[in-house]
């Protein structure tokens, strides 16, 4: 009996054990993991710059959306290589779960990113062609297929009779490099569509001698392609000097307020668009992937978009023209 | 099949039944608890979701308000514009104003606008459109951008085709002053004559969509919970993930919303998490959408659940050490009882079982305790009637074999036999030997009435020659009931005592008689032993009847009465009557058996 008796409180014990942990492993887990942090550091965090702006929000966005807590940094000056290195070192001794890094061109760069992924922090390399090894996970515009939109534009915009010149910011730029080789490979499709490829060093006085001078040769060019603003402004003065603006087609990348007022009076045909935004959002995400241990895919492009006059004010453009509401 | 019901496991599968009472109990208040438990979670989640659903719905009503206290301003702007002269001339066609004072009056309407705008900060732009081609602003000079025609814009066009009726369009960024480039809401009205019947212009407010989007970034609804505007067409009118939206690469349930009416909500539950949808309409053909997760709602969801789980766990060790002690209790009688029958089981039955409460089993307790003492009395009179059995076969052979009557006999057999009297010697011997042949023969109690007869005929016999004529006697017994069965040596007690206490003591007298008779009354037999002796006093006659149950004196008689009692019930019986002087009348009373 006293046996009985003790199989029974066993049995009762063992019912009630299982019961409760099944219970709290089904109520509590998940709700244990901490929350996870995001670093992204961005090329450049001046206000007054909407691309990285717009990243940015697009970065909170996705802290939001998933309950990771962010942090957004960068050097105030855009190119500031020795203030994002040291921003990234400060990383390595804070120890965020993942940083997301959009890599100024700079040679020491790969090195600290290197360090970066030996302490054990995920890494997501953003807007960049950066080379290592093994590749990082990567978030990016696509260059390549911004080149080859650009060129598609301008086959149409010239509508069979190309006659193409190219102005372009930074022979050394990987970003440059990308965006030419969609262009000339496209572009190459056409019988001497091609005439020619320029560098402006980003000065738009350059730019504009550059396309005064190839409108006064003797076969000038029906279209323009500036691969950066100054090119495009440079570009759009010469072509309103010389009374062609409209006739001569103008193809851009990025938008200003300037390239929009030239979107505007048709003096740009078209222009060349990413988004920022969606580079920001899909940033933090890949790398909260990562901190899940979920599978992600090794490049994640985003796309961009042709924008031209006719379609500027629609309400998906207007968001990417004008990203911020507030006025500033 | 037999198989299989070898292998089941049966519904209680303890031996005691405290253990199956305990284990019933138990299971029973687990899942009962467990249930509750989850129901009562259930219910609480359940609750604060509808209360946070009540609590969206404030603030999206708030939110409603607010912005349609700023679409009223717009509205009552308008107005203003609408009844305003100097707005009128100037856009008429006829040519009330002349080119020099067109100047003034586009100072004094300018005056107009700038002062309400002053008081706004939420008005972006004022502006007057004439078909006539003049156009007025709260700007000092107004530079209309060359690249935007007014014609052109999505707000101009509205506005005529609602033919006076006001218009809010969409957000948009409004280009249409040269260099400023801002997101807003329009309100634009087309303006009649003086008249009302010819349309001679649009008039146009421009709110500052960052009023609309502060209003609703401020909008807390949880971690993740947001608000979002659609007007009717189903355009975004705000959307804190807006580009996301019209890249694909989130999807936003527009079209619900748009179907769903004012003030009701709905749940929608996919991969990116359970949400509450709460729509509410406004008066000017937009919706505003609520969103929470309701996973954000319950903050205090946790707490819940400990708080219930805790409870819980309290509840089943108060109910499961009160199933133990309540099958304790419940089954305590049994065992009580069981052990009681473990003490008749080992021959105790003395014990009689202590009964609580008159319940199924004190019921049982009393049925048990009867059930004892009845075995017990029966076992004792089964004692006391094998005791007296044995005792009265003694007496009977004591009776059997008087040593007196043995001595008397054979005195008298001697006596004779120096008389000389042959014949009496040889009649006396023969019947004495017949006599204790007919009493030795102890294998049957029961004889014929004949050999019963018999017997006492040879008693008699002898009594009679020892006695002379001192003594005689009649048997009278029924031919038709000899063949009937009867105790052996029935009847010679009584002779004997009627010989000894009856006769003999008639000193002088020799009429002595004794009658024997035996009928049958109904299914009875009836012996009369009957004497003509000296008979007995009142006295002497209650002390024979009281010995006839005990004593030592009147053996026979007691002796006698009780082997009839014990052989035949006590239904049967013998009865004495007598009177002094007169005699004694002994009667015996037994069955009727083949």
């Amino acid at each position: 009996m006293r046996k009985q008796q003790f199989t029974l409180w066993l049995v009762l014990a063992v019912i009630i054990v299982a019961v409760y942990s099944v219970v709290y492993v089904k109520w509590f887990s998940g709700a244990t993991r901490g929350e996870q942090s995001v670093t992204v550091v961005l090329k450049s965090l001046n206000v007054r710059l909407d691309f990285w702006q717009a990243v940015s929000q697009g970065a909170e966005t996705a802290a939001k959306e998933k309950g990771a807590r962010l942090e957004v940094k960068g050097p105030l000056q855009e190119g500031d290589a020795d203030e994002q290195i040291r921003i990234l070192d400060e990383l390595i001794a804070s120890k965020p779960d993942a940083i997301v890094v959009a890599p100024i061109a700079d040679e020491r760069i790969p090195g600290v990113l290197a360090k970066v992924r030996n302490a054990g922090i995920r890494l997501v390399v953003m807007d960049s062609t950066l080379e290592l090894d093994p590749p990082p996970t990567i978030v990016s515009n696509d260059f390549a297929e911004s080149g080859r939109m650009a060129g598609r534009t301008a086959a149409q915009e010239a509508k069979g009779h190309l006659a193409a010149a190219v102005i372009g910011d930074d022979k050394n730029s990987s970003i440059t490099r990308a965006r030419l080789s969609g262009l000339t490979e496209t572009l190459s499709e056409y019988e001497g569509g091609l005439l020619g490829v320029y560098f402006a060093d980003r000065s738009e006085e350059r730019a504009y001698r550059i396309a005064i001078r190839l409108l006064e040769e003797r076969r000038p060019p029906n279209t323009f392609i500036a691969l950066d603003e100054a090119a495009a402004l440079g570009a759009a003065r010469a072509l309103k000097d010389r009374n062609l603006a409209g006739s001569v087609a103008l193809i851009g990348f990025d938008s200003s307020l300037d390239e929009i007022k030239l979107l505007e009076s048709g003096t740009l045909s078209a222009a060349i668009v990413q988004k920022p935004f969606n580079l920001g959002y899909l940033g933090v995400k890949t790398a909260l992937k990562l901190i899940g241990g979920d599978r992600t895919e090794p490049v994640t492009y985003i796309e961009s978009n042709v924008i031209t006059s006719k379609n500027m004010y629609t309400p998906e453009n207007q968001k990417l023209l004008f990203p911020f509401i507030n006025n500033r | 099949m037999p198989i299989e019901s070898k292998f089941r496991i049966p519904l209680f599968p303890f031996k005691t039944i405290q253990s199956n009472i305990s284990l019933a109990f138990s299971l029973l208040i687990l899942s009962a608890i467990l249930l509750t438990s989850l129901l009562s979670y259930r219910a609480s989640v359940d609750a604060v979701e509808r209360n946070s659903n009540g609590y969206i719905e404030e603030i999206i009503k708030q939110v409603n308000m607010n912005i349609q206290s700023y679409v009223d301003n717009m509205e009552n702007i308008s107005l203003l514009a609408l009844t305003n002269k100097d707005v009128k001339y100037y856009i008429s066609d006829n040519s009330f104003i002349s080119a020099e004072n067109r100047r003034i009056y586009e100072k004094r309407i300018s005056d107009l606008f700038q002062a309400i705008l002053y008081t706004r900060k939420d008005i972006a732009s004022i502006m007057v459109f004439g078909y006539n081609g003049r156009a007025v602003s709260d700007r000092r000079i107004t530079t209309v951008n060359p690249n935007a025609k007014p014609e052109d814009q999505e707000w101009f066009k509205m506005a005529q085709r609602e033919r006076g009726k006001s218009v809010i369009s969409a957000p948009h960024v409004q280009n249409i002053i040269a260099d400023e480039y801002r997101w807003v809401v329009s309100l634009s009205r087309e303006l009649k004559s003086t008249d009302g019947i010819k349309a001679e212009g649009v008039f146009l407010v421009d709110l500052n969509l960052s009023v609309i989007n502060d209003i609703c970034n401020n909008i807390n609804l949880g971690k993740k919970g947001y608000l979002f505007i659609v007007d009717n067409q189903g355009t975004i009118v705000y959307h804190p993930q807006q580009q996301l939206i019209d890249s694909k690469l989130r999807s936003e349930r527009i079209d619900d919303v748009i179907q769903a009416a004012s003030g009701t909500s709905f749940v929608a539950k996919d991969g990116d998490g359970k949400r509450i949808y709460s729509v509410q309409d406004t008066n000017f053909g937009w919706k505003i959408a609520g969103v929470a997760y309701t996973d954000d709602l319950i903050a205090s969801n946790r707490v819940l659940r400990n708080a219930i789980l805790l409870y819980s766990l309290c509840g089943l060790t108060i109910s499961l050490l009160l199933s133990v002690w309540l099958s304790h209790r419940l089954s305590k009688p049994i065992k009580v009882l069981q052990r009681d029958m473990k003490q008749v089981e080992k021959g105790n039955f003395d014990i009689q079982t202590e009964i609580g409460q008159m319940n199924e089993i004190g019921q049982l307790g009393r049925s048990f305790n009867l059930m004892v003492s009845r075995t017990k009395f029966l076992m004792q009179e089964m004692i006391d009637n094998q005791e007296s059995k044995r005792k009265s076969e003694l007496l009977l052979l004591q009776s059997q074999i008087n040593p007196h009557f043995l001595y008397n006999t054979l005195d008298s057999i001697v006596w004779m036999a120096e008389q000389k009297q042959h014949e009496e010697v040889v009649l006396m011997t023969a019947a004495l030997a017949k006599l204790f042949r007919a009493s030795i023969t102890k294998d049957q109690e029961l004889v014929p009435i004949r050999v019963e007869v018999e017997h006492i005929t040879n008693y008699l016999l002898i009594q009679k020659m020892r006695y002379n004529d001192e003594l005689d006697y009649i048997i009278d017994i029924d031919e038709s009931i000899l063949s009937f069965k009867t105790l052996k040596i029935l009847l010679q007690p009584f002779v004997e005592n009627a010989i000894y206490h009856g006769i003999r003591k008639m000193y002088g007298r020799d009429d002595g008689m004794i009658t024997i008779r035996g009928r049958q009354v109904k299914d009875q037999i009836v012996f009369e032993v009957e004497d003509n002796g000296l008979g007995m006093t009142t006295e002497q006659l209650a002390r024979i009847r009281v010995n006839a149950e005990s004593g030592s004196e009147g053996i026979g008689i007691r002796n006698v009465n009780e082997r009839i009692k014990l052989y035949f019930g006590h239904e049967y019986g013998i009865q004495i009557r007598s009177e002094i002087e007169s005699g004694t009348c002994v009667t015996i009373t037994i069955p009727k058996l083949d």
